[in-house]
């Protein structure tokens, strides 16, 4: 090891300790994951984002070879270790480590006691059912012999730093030591924790488990049984599998103390490379496929995915919305951590402006904001009056905004949240740029998929909006702003993370299993920017209504 | 703006729904095709470039004022094809192969139609042999290549190369979400554009460069 030096991190209650430095001279970002501080590295530490900006607040360190002096503000995956230094992480850039996780869904539909693995009283009772999103994975310890939920367990999925999302994540797959480091991410580092956590939880032992169930993406599964997803990153994004196959746990080398590695691990089959298991869960567990009336499947996310469902016949789309709603690429976002602004009022005439945080922190200490806050600033700002329908601040209302919430740098304006982290938070016209943009895929997703289909938003009997984001969004803002063009709030029905509730589900009756297999061959899949009239329909789009 | 024209006026401001009946109007006063996109829609779109540049407006804005100048081309395409005006500098466009994304190379497309620029837009999906035979077929003198995903991202190296395997002597100019300018200099293509803006200050540039 070079002596040459040290590094000391600020922590945010003031202590400093010293960063243990490896031989090998891996990025900042890297001694920092290694030592427990993951940042948010979402463009996989290729320098392009700011999400894992640290302050050099004394000494050196050297980016791109030239050294930089503190005080200053350098991205940690591009920063390497000059002699010494101290950072400071602002919290934003931190991957917290309470996220909200999705544990809660609506099943809609009646199901049978038949479990997918028969289980032997006082031998192998107990299963697992697990959803691996890109972002988070949450695992439930189920009693095999009741179908009871004994526990449930969640974490950020520790592939994250080698991207933030699916696209980042293929990319880096395309080295084959990465695959065989996201498969030990996500298996050794995320679901093992998790399983042990969930079996401690539930007091089960781990020689009680039978099997599991796991939903996840396309790509996720691809990269938990170490298949090469490359074939995934581009048209026309075939997948290397999507039948729902079984690996042992030894296979994937989940290896617990206790657990058999010869148990199955039964992935759920998915519908095409962007329309993956997640949503095949969703179409079973919401009970859509059997609707009477037609019906919509909505799980809102950096890629959204839409499924609509008529007559019993069923098409989709999934749409590049972006990490907009995720906080990706917004001045002050981020996703809903704790002490994330989540909700906010506005109003005009008389102005005012109230917040509201994830776990009810005091907004002074508020640490970003998060896609639903933004949403509200969409619509609440739209009908007050301040945002015009090309989403820039009316220069007449702007005047009533009184000076202290105004913000404004070079030409670019933006309202000043008087909370939050040092310097503030702000809402700008670039943001909302992002947002509109963010919010027109989907829009426009989901209405060109009703026009193809020769559906309006009216008729639809249903509307199932799934995943985190959904459960968290104020839904007369979203229907406002036109994130759900068209819809009225009585079709829609908040059903949450109905991945895992399908995994739930095949888990404690394996003839949901066999429908969703059969999903692949009567899902149409419609690629929209294929479809002549999407790119007017998505510029319709980025207007407010 | 007082002393814009009007259809410049309904370009800039994105009133899509006005300006075919403001072209008709122009056409009826006895302007030729031409003569209006000339005078008429290329103004407009320099001042939404310029404004862009400035930061007053955003992508949004921009995309709708391209929709509304796309409103004008319709009517106007087919005269000028009619009337045999051949523009001065033909370039072509396309997203590469494995990439569906065409939004972001749409809108450069609108923007050098609106910097008078003859523009031959390949579409999506685009494999290197279809651009080294468009621009072949074409002659042009700059070529752009777009993409969005990461992953397409090679694509666009391979299609660098077979251009310059082909001996073709055709500026390339490279951009999309994911490219830089480091990328852009690594791959050998001639120039790199961050936005749509900013690609259409680079083509000129590049097609005077030449001239």
């Amino acid at each position: 090891m070079n002596p040459a030096g040290s590094l000391k991190v600020r922590l945010p209650t003031g202590e400093v300790f010293a960063l243990p430095i490896h031989p090998d001279e891996r990025s900042l970002a890297g001694m920092l994951s290694a030592a427990g501080l993951s940042l948010n590295t979402r463009c996989g530490q290729r320098g392009l984002c700011r999400g894992c900006e640290v302050e050099l607040i004394e000494g050196s360190l050297t980016v791109d070879g030239a050294t930089v002096a503190a005080p200053a503000i350098v991205k940690a995956c591009q920063a390497r270790r000059d002699g010494h230094g101290t950072i400071r992480i602002p919290a934003r850039s931190r991957v917290e480590h309470r996220p909200q996780v999705g544990e809660t869904f609506a099943i809609g539909i009646p199901y049978a006691h038949q479990p997918l693995f028969t289980p032997v009283p006082g031998g192998r009772d107990t299963g697992f059912a697990v959803d691996i999103g890109t972002t988070t994975v949450v695992v439930l310890c189920v009693d095999l012999v009741t179908g009871a939920i004994l526990s449930r367990a969640g974490g950020f999925n520790e592939q994250i730093r080698f991207g933030d999302n699916v696209i980042t994540r293929i990319e880096a797959a395309a080295k084959p030591e990465n695959l065989a480091a996201m498969q030990r991410a996500i298996v050794h580092e995320t679901i093992r924790p998790l399983l042990l956590q969930a079996a401690e939880r539930a007091g089960r032992a781990l020689e009680r488990f039978a099997g599991g169930a796991v939903a996840g993406n396309t790509t996720m599964l691809h990269l938990l049984v170490g298949e090469d997803p490359t074939s995934l990153g581009s048209a026309p994004f075939t997948p290397r599998f999507l039948s729902g196959r079984q690996v042992l746990a030894g296979e994937l080398q989940l290896i617990v103390d206790g657990l058999s590695p010869e148990i199955p691990l039964q992935l759920l089959p998915g519908i095409a490379g962007y329309i993956g298991a997640d949503i095949a869960a969703g179409v079973i567990a919401t009970g859509m496929a059997y609707d009477e009336v037609p019906s919509l499947l909505v799980d809102i996310g950096t890629n959204g995915e839409i499924l609509l469902q008529s007559n019993g016949q069923l098409s989709a789309c999934a749409t590049a919305a972006g990490p907009a709603f995720e906080g990706g690429g917004l001045r002050c976002g981020t996703r809903a951590v704790e002490g994330a602004v989540s909700e906010l009022r506005l109003g005009l005439n008389p102005f005012g402006l109230e917040l509201k945080t994830v776990g009810d922190v005091p907004a002074g200490r508020a640490g970003g904001i998060c896609g639903s806050a933004y949403l509200d600033f969409l619509a609440m700002g739209r009908s007050s009056g301040l945002l015009s329908s090309k989403g820039r601040f009316e220069p007449a209302a702007w005047e009533q905004v009184p000076e202290p919430y105004r913000h404004q740098e070079d030409r670019e304006r933006a309202l000043r949240l008087p909370a939050g982290r040092p310097g503030g938070l702000t809402i700008s016209e670039v943001d909302v740029a992002l947002l509109l943009q963010a919010k027109a895929a989907i829009g426009a997703g989901i209405e060109t998929l009703l026009e193809t289909a020769g559906i309006r938003a009216a008729d639809l009997g249903r509307v199932y909006l799934a995943g985190g984001f959904g459960m968290h969004l104020n839904l007369g803002h979203a229907i406002a702003c036109g994130l759900l063009p068209g819809l009225r709030r009585e079709q829609i029905r908040v059903v949450g993370n109905t991945a895992l509730a399908g995994a739930l589900l095949a888990l404690v009756d394996r003839t949901t299993l066999e429908e969703m297999a059969t999903l692949q061959a009567r899902v149409e899949i419609i690629e929209l920017n294929l479809v002549p009239g999407f790119e007017d329909c998505f510029i319709e789009h980025l207007s407010l209504p | 703006m007082n002393e814009l024209h009007p259809l410049t006026q309904a370009i800039i401001a994105g009133k899509r729904k006005e300006v075919p009946d403001l072209v008709a109007q122009c056409l009826a006063a006895g302007e030729s095709a031409s003569a209006i996109v000339e005078h008429r829609l290329v103004p407009g779109m320099a001042i939404i470039g310029e404004k862009f540049k400035l930061n007053e407006i955003f992508v949004p804005e921009m995309l709708i004022a391209a929709r509304a100048m796309k409103e004008a081309l319709k009517v106007l395409e087919p005269l000028l094809a009619a009337a045999g005006v051949k523009p001065e500098h033909i370039v072509v466009i396309g997203t590469v192969e494995g990439d569906l994304h065409d939004i972001g190379k749409n809108l450069v497309a609108m923007m050098w139609k609106g910097a008078n620029l003859g523009v031959i837009d390949l579409g999506v999906n685009v494999p290197p042999a279809r651009f080294v035979e468009a621009i072949r077929e074409h002659q042009p003198e700059l070529v752009g290549l777009s993409t969005l995903l990461t992953t397409t991202m090679p694509a666009m190296r391979d299609t660098v190369k077979a251009i310059r395997d082909a001996g073709l002597s055709v500026k390339i100019v490279v951009g999309g979400a994911p490219i830089t300018r480091e990328f852009a200099r690594e791959i050998g293509a001639d120039s790199y554009a961050p936005d749509a803006g900013s690609a259409v200050d680079m083509a000129v540039a590049l097609l005077q460069g030449k001239a």
